[in-house]
């Protein structure tokens, strides 16, 4: 008898393609049914199905992972909704794979393709899955990894602050001032590694204490003494520009 | 001929007059505005650049025709002018309130369209393997859309208790699909269900915390939404114990948007602040100032 495992995190969603199996290949026999991908793998490894069916979206191992463990041991079909990247890896690496909602008769056809293939050992598709796995990396946004929040204590409690919300950060001795639109933080982390860690399009170091929202700057203007001063939208402080950092605003 | 010129000479001479008109308005304007310090330090400065020409009358003229017309008209004048900027100060004011208005509703006019998507997907697997599950998301679904869709929102929708009423619709839609990874606390006191509160924020929130925080565990986790006043402040917190905020992932539009719409409507007075709790997981918590009833 031929045996199956589904693997999808949404138990309506098992259910309907249990019925739906059970509907077109009477003969499957379900053996397990997985919420995530570490429990498929595990399953997969104590239940050895012919097949395994595997939704890619999936808390803990994702589908594309759990395929990279099991596809040299059971044919895999993957399901999915819809994501234009995916099935155009699933079609040039002859995969098969199911788009959510399942249709009847597109399962039916699946099947009888399935049915056709066990007789031979399951495809090799390692190569497609590092391949689907790298295309699925650059549809997410592949921008390094930049700080975004910054963690603050106030009164007590850790509070994190995001990015876009600071206006800019000043090192005032022994601390880092962060400067909101509403409020001013204070934090250990020195302006020399939050140099390093935030994106540098965000912000821009014009002086050596400090370091500016680039959106947040209405104006550039000299003072009285020379200096070029920054103004910032929602603050009324100005930020001075030093000599080195003018380069930055020549082209304003 | 001579007609003609007359004409012309005439013409000149209403423009002329008109003219000084305007000149002799904006110098009573400019006298009713000055300040009497600044006005004493001109008189004393005229004075004494006109004597030392050997001709102070204009300068004595000038002095008393100047302070004639600020002690007569000036007031009156004063008044008049602070009005008409006062005007053009509302008029810009109310522009601002507009523009305003309209950001919002363009902010708040978002359902997710993945979240239709899936729920319709939803209720179609429903309706084979569980029919009466799918009458009740279904159920659920119209509750939502009648909450969230700006043509349907009945008007006076902004309390808390409403938007109470709308996430655990949602909150019901995605048990649906979570199942027992996702686990529900409501605690808000009965006699905060009428204070006013933004809608689609404490949504947005409850969004944020399935997709980033629960979703991605593997055994999933609990959301509780509490509201409280401390102070003369209202807090609506949404806590979940997923896990946590990733340092390196940007906040998403539905915070910034939560920002932008709080600012609009209460300028500095509210604000969202992040707190993750010792446990692990996130805290979010929108915070304004309260009152117990709309337009109170």
């Amino acid at each position: 008898m031929t045996t199956a495992l589904i693997a999808d995190d949404e138990a309506p969603m098992r259910d309907q393609l249990r019925a739906r199996l059970q509907a077109v290949w009477p003969a499957l026999d379900i053996v397990a049914e997985a919420a995530n991908g570490n429990d498929a793998v595990a399953l997969a490894q104590q239940h050895q199905p012919d097949i395994v069916f595997l939704d890619i979206r999936m808390p803990g191992m994702t589908g594309i992972e759990a395929a990279r463990h099991l596809y040299s041991r059971c044919h895999i079909v993957f399901v999915t909704a819809y994501d234009q990247y995916a099935l155009d890896a699933f079609e040039q690496g002859a995969m098969d794979y199911l788009l959510k909602p399942v249709s009847a008769d597109r399962l039916a056809r699946t099947c009888e393709r399935l049915r056709a293939r066990l007789a031979a050992p399951p495809q090799d598709i390692g190569a497609q899955l590092a391949q689907l796995a790298q295309v699925l990396q650059q549809a997410a946004p592949a921008k390094p990894a930049y700080l975004r929040w910054i963690q603050a204590q106030v009164g007590g409690n850790l509070r994190m602050v995001s990015t876009r919300e600071v206006l800019f950060f000043q090192s005032d001795e022994k601390y880092t001032r962060v400067q909101t639109a509403t409020a001013e933080l204070l934090i250990r982390k020195t302006l020399k590694e939050l140099a390093d860690e935030l994106d540098p399009d965000e912000f821009w170091r014009i002086h050596r204490s400090t370091l500016v929202r680039v959106d947040a700057i209405v104006e550039v203007t000299k003072d009285m003494r020379g200096r070029q001063m920054v103004r910032l939208r929602g603050h009324k402080e100005e930020l001075e520009i030093s000599r080195n950092h003018t380069h930055l605003f020549q082209q304003m | 001929m001579g007609d003609n010129h007359r004409g012309q000479v005439v013409l000149f001479i209403r423009d002329a007059l008109r003219e000084g008109a305007i000149i002799w308005w904006r110098f009573v304007d400019w006298l009713a505005l000055v300040e009497w310090r600044q006005l004493g330090i001109i008189w004393v400065l005229a004075i004494v650049g006109m004597g030392m020409l050997n001709t102070p009358e204009p300068a004595v003229w000038f002095v008393f025709i100047s302070f004639g017309v600020k002690v007569l008209a000036g007031g009156k004048r004063k008044a008049e002018v602070e009005a008409r900027q006062a005007g053009v100060k509302a008029n810009v004011a109310n522009l601002e309130k507009q523009l305003a208005q309209a950001q919002m509703a363009a902010l708040q006019a978002q359902v997710e369209p993945h979240f239709l998507f899936n729920t319709l997907a939803l209720i179609g697997q429903l309706i084979e393997t569980n029919p009466p599950e799918a009458a009740r998301v279904h159920a659920h679904l119209i509750d939502y859309l009648r909450a969230t869709l700006p043509q349907l929102r009945a008007r006076g929708g902004g309390t808390l208790g409403k938007q109470a009423e709308m996430a655990k619709a949602y909150l019901a839609i995605m048990q649906a699909r979570m199942k027992e990874r996702l686990k529900v606390k409501f605690v808000i006191p009965m006699f905060l269900e009428s204070a006013p509160f933004p809608p689609m924020m404490l949504q947005s929130l409850i969004e944020n915390a399935i997709k980033h925080g629960l979703e991605p565990k593997i055994a999933g986790g609990t959301i509780t939404v509490r509201a409280h006043v401390v102070d003369a402040t209202l807090h609506v917190d949404v806590c979940d114990d997923g896990i946590g905020i990733n340092l390196h992932a940007p906040d998403g539009v539905g915070l910034a948007n939560i920002r932008e719409r709080l600012a609009l409507l209460y300028g500095g007075a509210a604000e969202l602040v992040m707190e993750p709790p010792p446990g692990g997981g996130c805290c979010a918590s929108i915070r304004l100032p309260y009152s117990m009833m709309e337009n109170a």
